[in-house]
């Protein structure tokens, strides 16, 4: 278990604290004292680790007063185990923000009502002195002034760097400060991203970590899908004017489904029992598996002697994939918050409202003249490597994938982007690519839809040397091979569709993964809404302990899963249970049950042999 | 005799096959070799030739065709022969004398008596047996029909029915049954009855079309120019329009007639016969033959007309091959096949109902047989030949090995899947079908029993009523066929309903000793699948029988028990995707879209397929790396869980921890508790495999291997609660030497920790 240090609390400290925070959180700007402060800390005369009994400690006599703030609590065998260190939780006292805040940063007034920060950062750039902001990114919100900018990323890259020696590989996961919680995603070497969320008083303010994880994971690996990596496009463009732009729209495209009103509604305890990063399937019987199966292969074929790959929805939900896991996370969230019939109606309406409120997307001034300024730059720079398949990135990049209203059904049934937004240098604006992560292969996205259904084909750019012209002839082929068969299957999956609830379970609600394959299923949202908030913020309380369970397992024994049961009585006398068996989790609330421990387990038993084909039931 | 088996079923590919031809007659020929040939007659009912002379009456066999039949004879008085025909049950002879007079002889008790009818008012056209339950011979004259039964007792016929009308000439066939009766100034009104075991039905009187050259000429419709034929059970007519040379054809219905269309005609002599349900339309003039399928109601011709072809015709002086028996006869026969070479067409050729050739002049009597190779290289339409191939029956075996190589090629050559999928359907249709006629002709049996009356039932006739039964009888082959492999399925655990379903079936009659040959057959099958050991699956019980072994077996059987094309799904495997895929190991992709194509028709016409073909589906996925598309084939259970596949999935799962585990789970869904605990146990998860244990009370594991696995996790806690387990779990494990032994390594471990 996690062991929450007492925190410091006396205030004899509170003036050096803020000094040393200051030095701390922003060495590059302090640099001075910051200069000192790294050589201090290279030569451990600040702070001493010492391991006692496993336990990983601080020495007090040596280390300086304000290391009694930094609370470190984690796996004290893992520790022993690994050698290198292990920091599960990294844990800083809630003065250095406030203090960082206060160190002469002035513009910061409008910082507090951020309630949500969250950067994109580059280690390797801006080391010298005065180019701190190189390291930059990305910024939300973008109209927070630079120093306050840099003071967020300052305290990361501290924190980053001292995690670091105790565990290279995986360093700072998260900062739990006394308002604000720090979470931290490595997206490449060196490429960090950072969220900052609020604490709130309220009970609505308990989150996830993870959840708040997937969430930059997800821009991340959406990111990459469309632009290809950040690294290869630093390497590409050393300025990253380019890139910087490209994620400034892409991720407030994204940032835009998470606007309630003006505020940005992150996933919170209510969401416990759904995962983001995961595929939501379609449970199909043999006959229209079969059928469906054909029709892959019928699409497969399409461009005829490459091989193509497919992907079909039905409504929200997977149906079928020829893809590797990630790639069908990738392409699937994207498909279900764009493409989907779902996504194209609410995209039209929300679209209009996007104007109205057109705040959100604004781009602060300070932004605009980046890429235009630049716009010349790389334009010349797109001619110029033009012929060059090493520019790969920048040479297939579409406008704004993310774009509300980006697709559009055409008459034929096929979905078209919208490229008036495309105001970039893309040669191939009507062509929108992806990249995927397995094959390493640049693709072209080509979407059929017949009402709910909806096929997304993939073909290989390097297979098609004339774009308008080679889709138009796979297109006209899959009217052709696969359009009777779309049809057939449409109406199959219609008949046996069961609606929004299909998957409803009545008494249960529940969240059901499989880690292997990257696919979960839950109770229907509306279902999960008639629960108390106390039964939900015990599940994600459990959740977060399965998660940590399952981050300390995979490091003790790495290719082992252990099994995992938690099951506890809430306050408002509900079960919240959870089970992991072989990558498997099984999550469920049962309100209104009856009181022994006994009836739960059952519960949760029968649940696991009618639904889950008795993968929870071993005892 | 000839070492040859039998030539009514031709080795083709021997001599003359290079020629273009699709219809071939075989010699040698059935030769009437008696002095003094008066004539030929032939009776359909007892499918004999016969031919008079003053004395006696010559009769071959012609069924089953064996050109060196020894005719018999039995012994007539003198006088002319218009017709002559046996009874069915071949004991009296009928002979039309003269326009009045039929004389019958009984042969047992070797009295003569003659029925006359009134010279001034009629005449009799013709006479035939027949198996209606109310009477036994039908007298055609030119005022209806009479009904006779015959009476032995009294030696007299007695006249059971009259239909009266006016008749000008009639046409009647024993394998439809049916006689039409032709009356007006031009022939071309019809009645007609057909007089079957079941009863005696009237048609509706009809009129048939005629084209007129000039405005006040009005052709007369001859007998010979309107055909009754059978095929696949249905009866149509066939009359020749000699103005528009059109062939139109109509359909019998119980209650009604129906034009089917025209065929062109080329030629003003028509032939025509029936081979295998196939449609031969000789023009005669053009010495060609033009084919057609008249199952799919279509007109095309299936080839181009080509002409007949004789083959193995020695035309070399000597002969080298021994004769037949009689001296006497073999050298005339000899002498007469040097001497003239038969003229394909000759002015003598009658076409006898079905598919004999009657040269009447010189004496010969050929059979037309279909050269299937041919007709199936002839063309590259893949599904057509395959969907024709599979109506052929009398040549089953030979339809069904050109099936399955059309089938391999056109996968070896990659033809599109669209059309090997078709083709799938084809086989899988007419796989169900072959099934499904069984349980249907089983109900129908009583009506059929006639079959059973007449003496050459056995005999491989190509009656429709016994072609039928015939169906019946491949049928119930194949039945027993899955009644064979259902035990198996259950011992798999394999969804097993439907070949249980088959198997309630009753069991073989004694009479059919074709079915017991096949049954025997595949019974061997299995054990000798039974004693191959399964590559991967060691401890399986499951038969998968080897190639090899079912190769040898498929040509152990006799020619005769394969009376059908069908194709099983097992045999779809076996010589096809099995070595399609050895052949081409490059292209996985292809052979599975081929598969879901054929898991698809399968899954329509409710046909199980074997765990092979999953098997193969897994490893075809997993060589080509698309573990996510194999997830969604067992997920979505297009590949039917079995213990085979689950090793499989195991197997493969090696490079992919995903698919091994979903071996894992199917192994566990398939309640395959030791083999479940078992892969448990070696990837290391012992502790929940005791747990398994535990719930499921399995009992037949072994406690060692549990106990080596946590002694080589070298963790003192886990060995400790193995044998703390298994102390409680198998009664007296206390005392074994399992115990024992790792009691010491834990105390040892135990010290060694300590020490440390």
């Amino acid at each position: 278990m996690p062991l929450l240090l007492e925190r410091g609390s006396s205030t004899r400290y509170e003036a050096a604290c803020r000094k040393y925070f200051a030095v701390l959180f922003s060495t590059k700007i302090l640099s001075t004292t910051g200069g000192e402060f790294r050589r201090r800390w290279q030569s451990s005369s600040w702070y001493r680790i010492e391991r006692d009994n496993g336990e990983l400690r601080t020495n007090q006599e040596s280390v300086d007063y304000d290391l009694q703030r930094i609370i470190l609590f984690g796996s004290s065998k893992s520790v022993e185990h690994k050698g290198s260190g292990y920091l599960g939780v990294f844990s800083v006292c809630e003065s250095a923000i406030i203090k960082k805040e206060k160190m002469g940063l002035s513009s910061t007034i409008t910082t507090s009502c951020y309630a949500v920060k969250m950067c994109v950062f580059d280690l390797r750039r801006g080391q010298q002195e005065g180019q701190e902001l190189d390291k930059i990114l990305f910024f939300y919100p973008p109209d927070l002034s630079f120093s306050s900018q840099l003071s967020v990323i300052g305290l990361s890259e501290g924190l980053i760097t001292f995690t670091r020696i105790f565990s290279p590989e995986a360093a700072c996961e998260v900062i739990e400060a006394e308002r604000h919680s720090h979470v931290f995603y490595q997206a490449e070497s060196d490429i960090w991203m950072v969220m900052v969320v609020e604490k709130n008083r309220e009970l609505e303010a308990i989150w996830r970590i993870e959840a708040l994880r997937s969430v930059l994971k997800e821009i991340h690996s959406l990111f990459v899908m469309f632009n290809g990596s950040l690294r290869t496009a630093l390497d590409a463009e050393p300025s990253g004017e380019l890139l910087r732009s490209n994620l400034y729209t892409f991720i407030t495209d994204y940032l835009c489904d998470f606007f309630a009103g003006k505020k940005l509604q992150l996933p919170s305890f209510r969401d416990s029992l759904r995962e983001r990063g995961t595929v939501q399937a379609l449970t199909i019987g043999r006959e229209a598996a079969i059928e469906v199966q054909s029709l892959v292969r019928a699409l497969e074929s399409c461009a005829g002697n490459t091989q193509c790959q497919s992907l079909v929805l039905f409504h929200d939900l997977l149906v079928s994939t020829t893809l590797s896991p990630d790639d069908t996370v990738n392409l699937f969230t994207y498909a279900v918050l764009r493409m989907t019939p779902r996504a194209l109606s609410s995209g039209a309406s929300s679209w209009s409202n996007l104007h109205k409120g057109s705040s959100a997307i604004q781009v602060p001034p300070s932004y605009t003249t980046v890429p235009t300024t630049s716009s010349t730059a790389s334009g010349q720079l797109y001619a110029s490597r033009d012929t060059s398949l090493s520019s790969d990135s920048s040479r297939y990049l579409i406008g704004r994938p993310l774009q509300q209203g980006k697709w559009s059904k055409s008459g034929d049934g096929f979905l078209v982007a919208d490229t008036s937004g495309a105001d970039m240098q893309c040669l191939n604006s009507s062509a929108v690519t992806v990249f995927l992560q397995q094959s390493h292969e640049r693709m072209f996205l080509c979407a059929h839809q017949h009402k709910n259904l909806t096929v997304i084909v993939l073909l290989p750019v390097v297979s098609i040397n004339n774009v308008e012209q080679g889709i138009s002839l796979v297109k006209q082929q899959i009217l052709e091979n696969a359009s009777l068969k779309i049809l057939k299957i449409e109406e199959k999956l219609s008949k046996g569709w069961g609606g929004e609830n299909a998957y409803h379970v009545s008494g249960y609600r529940y969240l059901l993964l499989d880690g292997d394959r990257s696919v979960s299923r839950a109770s229907p949202p509306a279902k999960v809404k008639t629960l108390a908030k106390e039964s939900l913020a015990a599940m994600c309380k459990v959740r977060e302990e399965v998660d940590l369970e399952k981050s300390r397992a995979k490091w003790e024994d790495e290719g082992h899963e252990k099994d995992l049961e938690v099951c506890i009585r809430a306050k408002n006398n509900a079960w919240v249970i959870a089970r992991v068996t072989r990558g498997k989790e099984l999550y469920m609330v049962l309100e209104k049950a009856n009181e022994t421990l006994l009836y739960a387990s059952d519960a949760t038993e029968k649940f696991s042999n009618r639904y889950c084909n008795g993968s929870f039931s071993l005892n | 005799m000839y070492s040859e088996p039998s030539t009514s079923q031709p080795t083709i590919g021997l001599s003359g096959s290079g020629a273009l031809s699709h219809v071939y007659i075989q010699y040698p020929n059935i030769r009437c070799n008696i002095p003094d040939l008066k004539g030929l007659f032939y009776d359909d009912g007892n499918k004999l030739l016969l031919s008079p002379t003053s004395n006696e009456v010559w009769s071959w066999k012609v069924v089953p065709f064996d050109p060196n039949v020894a005719p018999s004879s039995d012994p007539i008085s003198e006088g002319p022969v218009l017709s002559i025909r046996y009874s069915l049950d071949a004991k009296i002879l009928a002979i039309q004398r003269s326009d009045h007079e039929i004389q019958l002889w009984n042969k047992e008790t070797g009295e003569t008596f003659s029925q006359k009818c009134r010279p001034e008012s009629e005449s009799i056209l013709g006479f035939f047996w027949t198996d209606c339950p109310t009477c036994d011979i039908v007298f055609v004259k030119t005022s209806g029909l009479d009904l006779f039964t015959y009476d032995s007792e009294l030696k007299s016929l007695r006249l059971v029915e009259s239909k009266r009308m006016i008749v000008t000439w009639y046409i009647y066939t024993h394998e439809s049954r049916l006689v039409l009766l032709a009356s007006g100034l031009q022939c071309k009104s019809f009645a007609g009855f057909q007089l079957s075991s079941a009863g005696i039905v009237r048609l509706p009187k009809f009129e048939m079309v005629m084209a007129k050259s000039e405005a006040n000429s009005k052709p007369v419709l001859a007998a010979e120019d309107v055909r009754i034929i059978t095929v696949y059970g249905r009866i149509y007519c066939l009359q020749v329009d000699r103005v528009a040379m059109l062939l139109h054809s109509y359909r019998f219905y119980r209650d009604a007639i129906v034009p089917q269309g025209s065929l062109p005609i080329y030629s003003s002599k028509i032939g025509v016969s029936v081979v295998d349900n196939v449609l031969l339309v000789h023009q005669v003039d053009a010495k060609v033959v033009i084919l057609y399928d008249l199952f799919s109601d279509s007109s095309a011709p299936i080839s181009a007309p080509l002409p007949l072809l004789l083959r193995a015709y020695p035309r070399a002086k000597t002969l080298s091959f021994r004769l037949p028996d009689n001296d006497n006869v073999s050298s005339e026969v000899t002498k007469e096949a040097n001497d003239q070479e038969p003229v394909l067409y000759g002015d003598g050729w009658t076409f006898l109902v079905p598919d004999l050739i009657c040269d009447s002049a010189n004496g010969l009597l050929w059979k037309i047989n279909l050269d299937l190779e041919a007709i199936s290289a002839s063309s590259s339409e893949a599904p057509s030949v395959i969907e024709f191939l599979q109506r052929r029956k009398l040549e089953a075996k030979k339809a069904k090995q050109l099936c399955l190589a059309i089938t391999r090629t056109i996968m070896l050559e990659h033809r599109p899947v669209s059309v090997v999928a078709r083709v799938m359907d084809i086989l899988i249709t007419a796989y169900s079908r072959a099934i499904k006629t069984d349980t249907y002709l089983k109900g129908m049996k009583p009506e059929k029993s006639f079959a059973s009356s007449a003496p050459q039932v056995s005999s491989p006739t190509f009656d429709a009523d016994e072609s039928s039964k015939r169906v019946g009888l491949r049928g119930k082959s194949v039945s027993e066929f899955a009644s064979g492999v259902a035990p198996v399925n259950q011992s798999s655990r394999f969804s097993g309903s439907d070949s249980e379903e088959r198997a309630s079936f009753e069991p073989p009659k004694d009479n059919s000793s074709e079915i017991h040959l096949v049954g025997g057959a595949v019974g061997k099958d299995i054990l000798i699948g039974a004693e191959t050991p399964y590559e991967k699956v060691q401890q399986s019980q499951f038969p998968v029988s080897s190639s090899i072994a079912l190769d040898a077996n498929i040509s152990e059987q006799p020619e005769s028990s394969i009376t059908s094309a069908a194709i099983s799904p097992d045999e779809i495997y076996r010589f096809v995707f099995a070595p399609v895929d050895e052949e081409m190991a490059g292209d996985p992709a292809y052979l599975v879209s081929i598969i879901v194509e054929f898991l698809r028709s399968a899954n329509m016409e409710r046909i199980a397929v074997y765990p092979n073909l999953y098997v193969l589906t897994a490893q075809l996925l997993a060589r080509s790396q698309r573990y996510a598309e194999l997830g969604l084939f067992i997920i979505n259970k297009i590949i039917e869980p079995s213990k085979e596949v689950a090793y499989q999935l195991i197997e493969s799962g090696r490079q992919n921890l995903p698919t091994r585990k979903l071996g894992m789970d199917m192994l566990r869904q398939l309640s395959l508790h030791d083999d479940y605990i078992l892969s448990l146990a070696l990837d290391g998860y012992y502790l929940e495999a005791l747990k398994y244990v535990r719930k499921h009370k399995v009992n037949s594991i072994r406690p060692s291997l549990f106990l080596e696995a946590a002694c080589s996790s070298n963790n003192p806690q886990h060995l400790a609660a193995v044998l703390r387990f298994f102390s409680d779990f198998i009664p007296g494990f206390k005392n074994t030497s399992d115990h024992t032994a790792y009691c010491q390594i834990l105390a040892e471990m135990n010290a060694s920790v300590a020490a440390a």
